[in-house]
């Protein structure tokens, strides 16, 4: 067995036929096309509005300031992530430090806070918090795990004897660190960090919070004065072009090289890397980090909440609706993003070739843009095109299926291409037509693929604020819509409570990536 | 090229005890087979030797130099003890080149030397430029082997560097690592379950059960003389017969009056024979007989019997003849087995 | 294995994807936007949705009338209007400042007022036209810290405020629907270019805040001295705990300066709405006596402007702050928001 990164599950034999069935191929190209509506739009704007509009409308200095302070925000803060996800990973995983599982846990927790309830936590605590430094602290706090659990699951999946090997050849732990365990870690660095860059590009709620303008923060300022004009397209059409030009760095950076296990024998659990007298210090790091990244949101929420007065924050009218619809829509886009990902995952586990790489790509690079982009785009192809879908949960639970689809579609492809074909084969040996064993067999060993998929899709699309904001229908409100509306007219107590819900919705979900990162890993 | 030795050395996991006890001195400049089942501890052995676990007592000395013990431990790296990992481990990102002179250090990353090791192992120069994925299973491992001698290590330990190989490509492979080991001239540790592998692989065999070194010497002398019949089943095919004593020329069994080669009795009542089978010898009975055919089973190259002894206590006896001779043999069969040599005799259970 | 059967399965996966996908859709949409069913009105409100929502239930307990509100600001609702033209599902449309008003009265969108109810409010706070109407008016004012800024250190006119002496020294919510408003006066009363310059300069001096109470807020911590905002959430916080206004005062600028601007709230039934009566109901019942009493005793702290019903007490009379005349149909918020993205502000 050889066992593969957890980004790439190799697909090698499991190959079930190389012409992929016509009905699943229309199916999945016509579910591209959809998916591919939001960068539809961004050339259409282009198109549109003509270069010539845009043109004064790109090149001026306000969108300058926005470049450089979006750069900014992606080649400082994607760094400090991967220092933070890489070092928090090696620490659990790799040495001395007392309370592993304690702090393994510890590092995922932020996941479960919004991006935009920590800036609310910390400007709750530090009032004049604000700019690039602001910006960096908050997201790079929020969105380090998304680095810290691939890298967790690819140190588990690798070979102790690599490292004992280079140890034996003379490297010094630090050596070993750097030659060895983070080249292996390239592929879960790179995916890890680009999907922080994408978070940051996309993040709203918490930059608009503690005046940190992006290109996202500006969209919605834009689309607040002038709804969905052309400035706001323009902005529009930068900042997908800074999307998609990280989306292609990533996959240059990527290239060929293969990182897989080499051989068979069982992995054996790693000696630990002792930490000697750096333990205090290290301790140290690690207690500042979970308190600042877990404790002072907390605290925050957990001081409003006690300010709000006796439960007076809890009695608000709007609360029970906001809750039953945020679940009612987030669980509609939930179920709908797994039954979209079903047809895309079947075929590229089941049907490799360069038509599945196509369609996957695709879909990957619709997932890409950012909140604010698909939900533009939804506003005017409804407006425009579809009016029946205008301000519709449809619409919503569409944007939600554009937004987190690979949430869905990861989980999905690796459980396919785990159900071994030669299952169904045997069903069908034993009888049952191919349909029946499909269903009897490949479908239960799903079952945990779809649950995974479903549960990341819903709390994704329950923290949802940006696409939510524009896309609602009229009187619907969401925890997150909610929250944000409480807190940017700085009511902090009204807010506490949304966000304890956002918080408590979020933590089934980040239990379940911790889990799987752990368990991918020894795969 | 120096000398490895291990003092009572011992090694416990929590409350599981791995080794205890364990003395051995591996000469310099020759290879030692370590060889025991699945659990006995023989790995965990190698990993102390490498560094990669302390051991709980004893020591730990190359020529001069305490690697561990009271008060000391030398890390890994600076050890200058290369390791061959069960699957090779080689870096997946980096070519075999890039392989092999890892442990070279920056300054004198000669090229010479990575042709010089590559050749010692066998390995087509042309390999150089490929990454470990498009190598086979036995270039996996002699690029590993290569990889680990490239620094002129004192020591160079294998860990069953041979078992995930098919039959064919094992041999093959193992003697080209031998080859390499003998050309350069240095002291190695081999751990491996396969006794025929143990036995041919250098001048001194280890045999480690229950986490206890049982016993060790040149391989020729623990295959004739082990210490005990699980030791000598451990090392190959063994037959075991009730005896008693009835004379100073010989013990009496089964097979008739044998010759005692060795005497692991102490003094004590004889109770237990061993003999291996190529000390058999069988003909159809002419006249007398000891034994009968109980079944007779083609195996291809050869044909197993199936001998019951004739007597009051009689004992099974599985025998093999060449293939040819098989259909010479039937089920019922009375047949005259004759023994040559002597055979080591220990008391009982 | 034969590829018709993996085909049918496949085709079975996605039929049902699709349909379910549809089904969640419906399944959702009538409980997401169960009040919006045909006769319940549908008010697009960029008003403070706490203000309006009093304003709606007060109505629903006298008419039995049901009313579901889209909230969001004045110019994202006034150009959404515009762009969802007679599709629109809004009935009533309620802004903050007149600009996002005039947008969709220009675009030719709304119904001509009830002349009972335009005649429930004075001229100086209806446009002429009679396709909306004055609902609540507030005024422009420079917030300040006294520690930061003395009486003598106080600007003039809102026009000083571009000056380099006050580089780093003044906030505002430019990317707001208020700020935007009160441009829009200074691009009425000064012209095209004075304002044009006059947003440069604040794009050098300002420090940008996400809304008025976070302005107000960073002044009473001292981060900023002063910043322009309206009236209203200063006498909101002195009412309650004074937690982001207790070491801030407020200078009007009076005289008839730009920054002495009082924004008149707007109201207009749209005329694609298929609730007219209904509509028209609403709007007489906010510029009624009730409605008018919501504002002069409820929390919201805006100016009535109808029924000679008196503003909160603790407000100075909207008659003694020397506001410039300004048409509130003449106000430009496209213009504004073109010269605000032309300096960079937005």
């Amino acid at each position: 067995m050889s066992v593969t990164s957890v980004q790439t599950p190799r697909r090698a034999g499991r190959d079930a036929g190389p012409r992929p069935p016509v009905a699943l191929v229309v199916v999945c190209a016509a579910l591209a096309i959809v998916l591919l509506v939001p960068l539809g739009y961004v050339v259409s704007v282009v198109a549109d509005v003509g270069w010539a509009t845009l043109e004064p409308l790109i090149f001026r200095p306000r969108v300058g300031e926005l470049l450089v302070n979006t750069v900014l925000l992606v080649v400082l803060g994607v760094p400090l992530t991967v220092l933070l996800g890489v070092g928090g990973a090696w620490l659990v995983e790799r040495t001395t430090l007392p309370a592993r599982r304690f702090w393994a846990v510890v590092l995922v927790a932020p996941l479960a806070i919004p991006a935009f309830v920590s800036s609310y936590g910390w400007a709750s605590v530090v009032p004049s918090i604000h700019g690039l430094s602001g910006g960096l602290l908050v997201s790079v706090l929020a969105y380090y795990p998304l680095v810290y659990l691939p890298a967790m699951a690819a140190i588990r999946g690798l070979d102790p004897a690599l490292e004992e090997s280079a140890r034996s050849l003379g490297s010094s732990s630090w050596a070993v660190f750097g030659r060895v365990v983070l080249p292996q870690l390239r592929l879960a660095v790179l995916g890890g960090g680009l999907i922080v860059a994408l978070h940051l590009l996309a993040e709203y709620g918490a930059f608009a919070f503690i005046r940190f303008d992006t290109f996202t923060t500006a969209i919605v300022v834009q689309y607040q004065s002038t709804f969905a004009g052309p400035a706001a397209g323009a902005l529009g059409v930068v900042l997908s072009a800074l999307c998609l030009t990280l989306l292609i760095a990533e996959a240059g950076a990527r290239g060929r090289a293969r990182y897989a296990r080499i051989g068979s024998g069982a992995p054996r659990a790693a000696v630990p890397q002792r930490l000697g007298a750096f333990t205090p210090l290290v301790l140290l790091a690690l207690a500042a980090l979970g308190v600042a990244a877990v404790a002072v949101p907390l605290a925050s929420v957990v001081r409003w909440l006690g300010r709000g007065g006796g439960g007076g924050a809890w009695s608000q009218p709007e609360l029970p609706a906001a809750l039953t619809q945020t679940v009612l829509l987030a669980g509609g886009g939930a179920v709908a993003a797994v039954l979209v990902a079903l047809p895309l995952a079947w075929l590229t586990a089941r049907h490799p070739g360069p038509l599945a790489r196509l369609l996957e790509g695709t879909s990957y690079v619709a997932a890409s843009l950012p909140a604010i982009i698909v939900a533009l785009a939804l506003v005017t192809v409804t407006l425009r095109v579809l009016p029946g879908l205008y301000q519709t949960a449809f619409t919503v639970v569409l944007a939600y299926v554009m937004i987190f689809l690979p949430r869905a579609l990861v989980p999905l492809r690796s459980g396919i291409a785990q159900a071994p074909v030669a299952l169904e084969e045997t069903a069908r040996s034993l009888g049952y037509t191919p349909l029946v064993a499909r269903l009897r067999v490949t479908l239960p060993l799903l079952v945990p693929s779809l649950a995974a998929g479903a549960a990341l899709v819903g709390l994704g699309a329950a923290n949802e604020l940006t696409a939510t904001l524009l896309l609602a229908p009229t009187g619907t409100r969401t925890l997150a819509t909610q929250f944000w509306s409480q807190a940017s007219a700085i009511d902090y107590p009204a807010a506490a409570p949304y966000a304890l819900l956002l918080i408590l919705l979020s933590v089934p979900a980040v239990a379940l990536m911790f889990a799987q990162s752990r368990r991918w890993g020894v795969r | 090229m120096t000398t490895l030795s291990l003092a009572g050395v011992a090694k416990s996991f929590g409350r599981v005890e791995v080794l205890r006890d364990v003395s051995l001195t591996v000469p310099a400049g020759t290879r030692t087979a370590v060889v025991g089942a699945s659990g006995s501890g023989k790995s965990t052995l190698l990993r102390l030797i490498a560094g990669f676990e302390r051991a709980d007592e004893g020591s730990i000395t190359l020529g001069s130099t305490t690697l561990a013990g009271p008060g000391r431990f030398v890390a890994a790296h600076r050890r200058g003890i290369g390791y061959v990992a069960q699957d090779g481990a080689l870096f997946p990102h980096l070519t075999v080149e890039q392989n092999v002179r890892f442990g070279l250090p920056r300054r004198h990353r000669d090229p010479a030397r990575v042709r010089e090791v590559m050749e010692l192992a066998s390995l087509d120069p042309a390999l150089a430029g490929r990454y470990p994925h498009q190598l086979s299973g036995g270039q996996q491992q002699r690029v590993a082997l290569a990889r680990a001698l490239a620094p002129r290590p004192a020591v160079v330990l294998l860990d069953e560097p041979f078992s995930a190989l098919d039959t064919g490509l094992r041999d093959q492979t193992r003697q080209a690592v031998i080859d390499a080991l003998e050309a350069s001239d240095v002291t190695t540790v081999l751990v491996t379950h396969d006794h025929d592998e143990a036995l041919s692989f250098g001048r001194q065999i280890a045999v480690i059960a229950a986490g206890r070194l049982v016993q060790s010497g040149p391989p020729s002398a623990v295959f004739d003389n082990p210490v005990s019949t699980e030791i000598a089943a451990f090392l190959g095919a063994a037959i075991v017969l009730p005896a008693s004593t009835s004379g100073a020329d010989g013990v009496e069994c089964a097979l008739g009056r044998v010759p005692v080669r060795h005497d692991r009795t102490g003094g004590g009542p004889a109770a237990r024979l061993l003999l291996r089978p190529a000390q058999l010898g069988l003909s159809p009975a002419n006249g007398t007989h000891n034994a009968v055919v109980e079944d007779v089973r083609p195996r291809g190259s050869h044909a197993e019997l199936l001998l019951r002894t004739a007597g009051a206590a009689p004992v099974l006896i599985p025998l093999r003849v060449p293939a040819h001779e098989g259909p010479s043999y039937h089920a019922g069969m009375t047949v005259s087995v004759t023994v040559t040599g002597g055979g080591v005799l220990y008391p009982a259970d | 294995m034969t590829r018709r059967p993996r085909a049918a399965l496949a085709a079975g996966l996605v039929a049902a994807a699709l349909g379910l996908t549809a089904c969640s859709g419906d399944g959702t949409e009538p409980d997401a936007v169960a009040a919006a069913s045909d006769d319940t009105l549908v008010v697009y409100n960029a008003q403070h949705e706490q203000l309006t929502q009093e304003w709606a239930d007060a109505f629903t307990e006298e008419t039995g009338i049901e009313v579901v509100l889209r909230n969001g600001s004045d110019a994202e609702l006034g150009n959404q209007l515009v762009q969802e033209g007679d599709r629109s599902r809004a009935d009533v449309f309620l802004t903050e400042n007149s600009p996002a008003m005039s947008l969709v009265e220009n675009a030719g969108l709304l119904a001509p007022v009830d002349q009972a109810t335009l005649d429930q409010v004075p001229e100086q706070y209806r446009p002429s036209s009679g396709l909306w109407t004055g609902i609540a008016a507030r005024s422009t004012v420079f917030v300040y810290n006294p520690d930061e800024l003395s009486e003598a250190e106080l600007p003039a006119s809102i026009m000083d405020l571009a000056g380099p002496a006050w580089k780093g020294r003044w906030g505002a919510a430019p990317g707001g629907a208020d700020f935007q408003a009160i441009v829009s006066a200074i691009l009425e009363l000064e012209g095209t270019d004075a304002t044009s310059a006059w947003l440069d300069g604040m794009k050098e001096n300002v420090t940008v805040y996400q809304n008025n109470i976070a302005t107000m807020k960073a002044v009473n911590a001292g981060e900023v001295p002063g910043g322009i905002i309206y009236h209203y959430y200063w006498f909101r916080d002195q009412d309650g705990t004074k937690e982001n206004s207790g070491n801030t005062e407020l200078h009007y600028f009076r005289n008839q300066d730009p920054g002495a601007f009082v924004s008149v709230s707007g109201g207009g039934v749209l005329a694609s709405s298929r609730n007219q009566d209904e509509a028209q109901q609403f709007l007489a019942f906010l510029t009624g006596s009730t409605g008018q009493e919501i504002l002069g005793t409820g929390y919201s702290m805006e100016y009535p402007v109808a029924g000679g019903v008196p503003a909160n007490p603790a407000l100075p009379p909207l008659d003694t702050l020397q506001a410039p005349a300004v048409d509130p149909s003449n106000l430009n918020s496209v213009e504004v928001t073109d010269l605000m993205t032309d300096a960079g502000l937005l």
